[in-house]
């Protein structure tokens, strides 16, 4: 199967597509502007672009007395299983336990009315039972695609007690081993098979060892006021619900998330995620049936790290006026010349395009596009970019982090991924499943609740060494746009997810789908255009970067994959591309509401925002 | 002018026997609902009435029905095992449901599915606040009756296509019944739910039973509260309101026999609320007695193959009951447009052309009552006053001595059964209710006493020719059984092998002998039990079995393979459902050997 992935803002859905068609491509590259063969006056100004990080070792606020009682029902547990089940004829090398206890408080409004309160918590069990050796075990992929999704531990998130009741919680981290076991025994003699029928070359190690980590940190809990909250968001949402808009929500999620980490290897850890969400979405559809939509989010550690009221105030006039904007917008037609990407339509930009095809286990699939399998060493992107990804951050520029962790979800220490420096590709993100000339993790192994971690981004960061002020950064899009005599250029400003595919059945091709698109002319008008997706290939869109702003903005998102959901920020200046194509997006064919809406009691000001439905 | 249905005398009926039927005070009640207002009803029919005569796209069909299902939902949850919480949640959310029938009431969009759209159906649903709030619900109600509309009308087009190439059965059966408008409007009080700690305490104590049970592999214990007020508004100018009110508990603990075949036993109690529950003290013997159940059919040997008379006693009633004949009792005309293996699953093995005619046993007789609320002692939890078509729920006398007299139905009609019986409850694709069996009364004439009963058995066996026959107390239920035992490539052998018009394997059988000693078996496995096997019940017992439970609108299979949500099965899924029947004696049914489900020995032991 080959997998798309999707950066959505935060709470959005999941999309998983299939394309079996087994039939390589192999593509030359295009060639690059390379910096050495430009003049030194034709390169951006030395000047860094801003950005400042707060950065946090891992292991920074240990304090194993904080310990819980649970960490050590697991160790022990564990140690008893691998004392029998080592030494079994299809012995277990490798056995991992991971407790969520998650706290997670939902407040839903629409149009001043509460829709959802929820205020849930939860306790899982993920059990990760490996047999045979790392050289070779139960997760060694299949030669056929969909036996090995077959083959491949069960998504499902095992149920665990509440509270420190040892006989309870053992009987289930037993109950969960022996299921996982049978499972992981079952999986390895079907490898061993296909193996013994198939002609197959050497591949790298199915698994790759790492070092005893040591880590508490100390409990933490989830403080709100409930009825403020409550109020803030009905109040949001009356006042979010005008202008054009037959939609206005707005939403708080606050979640508490303790994991805690056990495995064979002697890691020990006792983790704590608090987090909350403020979203505020509107959304109407156009004349012509096309769903329009604007949303903005805001990401903290804790509800208190939320907007204040005057901030809300700005978010909810620029969701709404945006969405009269684009109510009003042009439908826009096929393009392909110079771009801006503004600071966070970047970062997704670099999340989809580079992000996950420098995900080490793609390098590996037989049945994925390896775009930068092979180009280790190579310069990839102009000279003045370097590309990491970097779990440890905390901020950047002031703001939160959303990929922020200290410790993946297979045990390892989070560290810095060098991906790319000064334009030459130099590594993956990886987690422990190793691939050739990397062995090791570093720190990447990610998923969500009840699923198989694979390599996932966290905080992705460009970092470039030259760059322009952002008004110059338009004038340069102006001066490509008459050179290349384009009769506009195009700025995005804002793009709410898109997708990649790393599938070799199918072109090594991005989407992505911005919401806030514009038209620069040659005299500097910008006109909003709507119904406009960005598409093309990696290696093309990378080459083609031209400069970048001083400005850095961050994206912070939720991230699906294969693995499941998992929170992610991506960082990166305003970027200029010397070519960019851009394509009719899916309009939709549903025609607005035939009739026009009910009398209904709107926000006091909102005949000014363009209300068509009277009172 | 529209005709108005008074609904007093029935409202007083039902509360006199309520009333009648109350064996303690109701206690602390629910009070009205504070999201469902009167001013929401009156917004939502504004709407309706502004889109009935309004709503139309040029060129196309007006909508001439508009019905509103308003649906205000709480519930609480909790699951324990071994003495500690696993699950415990509260919900409280309410929806709206529009559909829109265009054409008219011979000839409309609905009961029609359309090939790779099921989901176009006329049928459009959005979610409303949880505090009162009319300029937003009119809203709603604005948005979800444009995109029923619009669905209506894709469906209609493929309708008529559809019968254009491919014929009808039965061109002259009206779509639809018109009906008088009917109110009701008055609240309808019921006790407030349980507090979810003191559930949770109690699904605690009663979990740790199996601590030190060393045979039981896994096992909980789940309670459930829940409340489901309705309120129906339509084109016609019915505006009803009916409120049900659901207290369960269910036990289910697994093991594995030494053949290593895993087995799952299960105990559940529903009733209105938890006063009709059992208390501590019985829950606890039922938590030991499964576990003692669980040790003795793991000793037991697995069945061979057999063809010949069975007994079905108690639980095992109900479910050959619930399982092959109440599916059958609906006489809503399938949906066009399925295949007939697809729409199989809707029962319809008995059409209005068997009105009049011997369809089961001349023993049997079968009412469904959903306006009963108790049998004997217990609570039946079937019951409303409402269907889901805001039809006013009746009796109905389905089967007389063996022969059909009507089937249960809603407000699509069959070719000889235009009326509502008031049983509109299952959805479907299509787009419509279904009618539905609620509390489903099986009588048997000249019942016979237990001893009765086995001595029959063992003659119709000894008359077969064979040394032993057959008793199941209970088919296994896999909404509450299913566990995740199974990797992917096991559930998928399991879908594919499965015979998806066999009742689920019995997990309660005998073998009983000559001498009248009992043996256990397991691993009991039906084949199809047809109507025509019905048709050779050779005798009822004398005692009814009452049995309570949510009617799952998925194949037992598909529980099977989801296995237990993250929850661990909370029981509060399904259509509140009742069956009351006696012992039934079958005159040959055939069971095949399952030796399905074996695994390996555990090779760690079992936590002490």
């Amino acid at each position: 199967m080959g997998i798309v992935r999707i950066l959505w803002l935060l709470g959005a859905a999941l999309l998983l597509a299939a394309c079996p068609k087994p039939d390589e491509i192999d593509r030359p590259l295009p060639p690059l502007d390379r910096e050495g063969e430009k003049k030194q006056s034709d390169l951006p100004p030395a000047i860094p672009a801003k950005l400042e990080v707060e950065r946090v070792a891992p292991d920074a606020d240990h304090k194993p007395s904080a310990r819980s009682p649970i960490v050590d029902i697991m160790s022990s547990e564990i140690k008893r299983s691998m004392d029998v089940l080592s030494q079994q004829p299809i012995p277990v090398y490798y056995l991992s336990y991971q407790v969520y206890d998650n706290r997670r408080v939902v407040i839903e409004t629409d149009g001043g009315a509460l829709l959802t309160f929820t205020d849930d918590t939860e306790r899982f069990l993920d059990t990760e039972v490996r047999v045979g050796s790392a050289k070779l075990d139960n997760r060694h992929q299949l030669s056929n695609e969909q036996e090995d999704a077959i083959n491949a531990p069960m998504p499902r998130k095992s149920i665990m007690p509440f509270g420190t009741d040892e006989l309870s919680i053992r009987h289930h981290l037993w109950l969960d081993t022996d299921r996982r076991y049978r499972e992981a025994a079952l999986a390895l003699r079907r490898v061993l098979v296909d193996k013994s029928v198939t002609a197959q070359e050497d591949s790298p190690p199915d698994f790759a060892i790492a070092r005893a980590e040591e880590y508490i940190e100390s409990p933490a809990s989830l403080d709100f006021d409930e009825d403020m909250w409550i109020k803030r968001a009905r109040d949001c949402s009356k006042r979010a619900f005008r202008g054009v808009a037959t939609r206005a929500t707005c939403r708080l999620d606050f979640e508490l998330r303790t994991v805690y980490f056990v495995n064979s290897e002697g890691t020990v850890l006792q983790m704590v995620r608090p987090s909350a969400l403020m979203s505020v979405s509107v959304g109407v559809k156009a004349d012509d049936g096309m769903p329009l939509g604007r949303v903005e989010q805001r990401f903290a550690r804790t509800p208190a790290g939320l907007p204040d009221d005057a901030e809300l105030d700005r978010i909810i006039a620029r969701v709404t006026s945006d969405l009269n904007a684009l109510h009003r917008a042009p439908v826009v037609d096929p393009y392909v010349g110079p771009a801006i990407l503004e600071g966070r339509a970047a970062g997704v930009f670099f999340h989809e395009v580079f992000g996950h095809r420098i995900e080490g286990h793609r390098q590996k699939q037989r049945t994925s596009g390896q775009t930068f399998a092979s180009k280790v060493g190579e310069e990839i992107m102009p000279q003045w970019l370097t590309v990491y990804d970097d779990p440890t951050l905390l901020t950047a520029n002031g703001a939160p982090l959303n990929g922020f962790y200290r410790f993946d979800d297979e045990g390892v220490r989070a560290q810095r991924a060098i991906l790319v420096e000064r334009g030459v590709l130099k590594g993956f993100i990886m987690g422990r499943n190793p691939i050739a000339g990397f062995s090791r993790s570093n720190g990447h192994g990610r998923k969500e609740p009840g699923r198989n971690a694979v390599s996932r981004q966290g905080n992705l960061v460009v970092s470039v060494s030259r760059s322009v002020q952002g008004d110059e950064l338009e004038r340069a899009l102006i001066a490509e746009v008459k050179r290349q005599g384009k009769p506009f250029g195009m700025v995005f400003s804002d793009i709410s997810g898109g997708f990649t595919n790393t599938s070799r059945f199918l072109p090594q091709a991005f989407k992505v789908n911005p919401v806030m698109a514009y038209r620069v002319y040659p005299d500097g008008r910008r006109e909003l255009v709507r119904g406009v997706d960005i598409v093309g290939t990696p290696l093309t869109a990378l080459g083609s970067i031209m400069l970048a702003s001083r400005e850095v903005e961050t994206f912070n998102g939720m991230c699906g994959a294969e693995s499941g959901w998992v929170p992610v920020s991506a960082s990166a200046p305003s970027l200029l591309l010397k070519s960019l194509e851009v394509e009719r997006g899916f309009k939709g064919v549903d025609r607005p509401p035939v009739l026009p809406p009910p009398s209904i009691e709107r926000e006091p000001n909102s005949a000014q925002n363009h209300d068509r439905r009277g009172n | 002018m529209k005709r108005i249905v008074c609904i007093t005398a029935f409202a007083a009926a039902l509360a006199v026997a309520a009333a009648a039927s109350a064996r303690t005070s109701p206690g602390p009640m629910s009070g009205p609902s504070k999201a469902v207002t009167s001013e929401i009803l009156d917004a939502i029919a504004l709407e309706i009435e502004r889109a009935k005569s309004a709503l139309r796209i040029a060129g196309a069909l007006p909508p001439y029905f508009i019905g509103h299902k308003l649906t205000e939902v709480e519930v609480s949850d909790t699951v324990a095992s071994l003495g500690s919480t696993t699950w415990k949640k509260d919900r409280h959310f309410v929806t709206l449901d529009a559909r829109v029938h265009v054409g008219d009431y011979k000839l409309d969009n609905s009961n029609f599915v359309i090939a790779n759209a099921e989901r176009t159906d006329g049928l459009a649903t959005l979610q409303l606040p949880i505090e009162a709030t009319p300029r937003i619900a009119r809203r709603v109600a604005w948005l979800v009756t444009d995109a029923a509309y619009k669905e209506a009308l894709e469906q209609i087009r493929a309708k008529i296509d559809t019968r254009r190439a491919g014929g009808t059965s039965d061109p002259d059966r009206p779509s639809h019944t018109r009906r008088a408008a009917f109110v009701k409007q008055e609240p309808v009080e019921v006790p407030a739910l349980e507090s979810n700690d003191a559930l949770d305490r109690r699904a605690r104590a009663i979990s740790r039973v199996f601590r030190g049970i060393a045979h039981v592999r896994d096992s909980r214990v789940a309670f459930t509260s829940f409340l489901e007020r309705r309120w129906y508004i339509n084109s016609e100018g019915t505006r009803a309101h009916d409120t049900r009110r659901v207290s369960g508990v269910i036990i289910v603990a697994t093991a594995q026999a030494d053949d290593g075949q895993e087995l799952a036993v299960f105990y559940s109690r529903y009733g209105h609320t938890a006063k009709d529950l059992p208390g501590d003290s019985e829950l606890l013997a039922e938590a030991r007695n499964l576990a003692k159940k669980l040790d003795a059919i793991r000793k037991a040997p697995v069945v061979d193959n057999y063809i010949g008379p069975v007994l079905f006693e108690g639980g095992g009633a109900v479910d050959i009951v619930r399982t092959t004949l109440a599916p059958h009792l609906g006489g809503t005309p399938l949906p066009e447009g399925l295949s007939a293996a697809e729409a199989k699953q809707f029962g319809g093995g008995l059409s209005d052309d068997t009105v009049g005619l011997r369809v089961l046993s001349p023993l049997l007789s079968v009412t469904d009552d959903p306006t009963s609320h108790r049998s004997g002692r217990r609570a039946l939890i079937g019951g409303f006053q409402i269907d889901d078509e805001g039809v006013p729920a009746q009796r109905v006398e389905v089967v007389r001595d063996g022969f059909l007299k009507t089937l249960l139905i809603g407000r699509t009609p069959s070719k000889k059964l235009r009326t509502s019986n008031g049983h509109a409850r299952r959805s479907a694709p299509g787009g419509v209710y279904r009618g539905t069996a609620t509390n489903l009364f099986i009588s048997g004439k000249r019942g016979l006493s237990r001893k009765q009963l086995v001595g029959k058995l063992l003659a119709e066996a000894r008359a077969q020719g064979l040394p032993y026959a057959l008793i199941i107390r209970r088919l296994d239920d896999a909404a509450m059984t299913a566990a995740p035992e199974l990797s992917a490539r096991e559930l998928l052998h399991l879908y594919q092998s499965t015979d998806r018009e066999a009742p689920p394997i019995a997990i309660e059988a005998s073998r009983v002998y000559p001498d009248g000693r009992e043996e256990l078996v397991r691993g009991v496995q039906l084949r199809p039990v047809r109507l025509r096997e019905w048709e050779d019940i050779l005798a009822v017992g004398k005692k009814a079995n009452v049995f309570n439970f949510l009617a799952s609108g998925q194949l037992n299979i598909a529980h099977k393979i989801n296995g237990v949500a993250d929850n661990g099965a909370v029981p509060s899924a399904g259509i509140e459902s009742a069956v009351v029947t006696p012992d039934l004696l079958f005159r040959k049914l055939q069971v095949v050997r399952s030796t399905a489900g074996r695994r390996g020995a555990t090779a760690v032991s079992r936590p002490r």
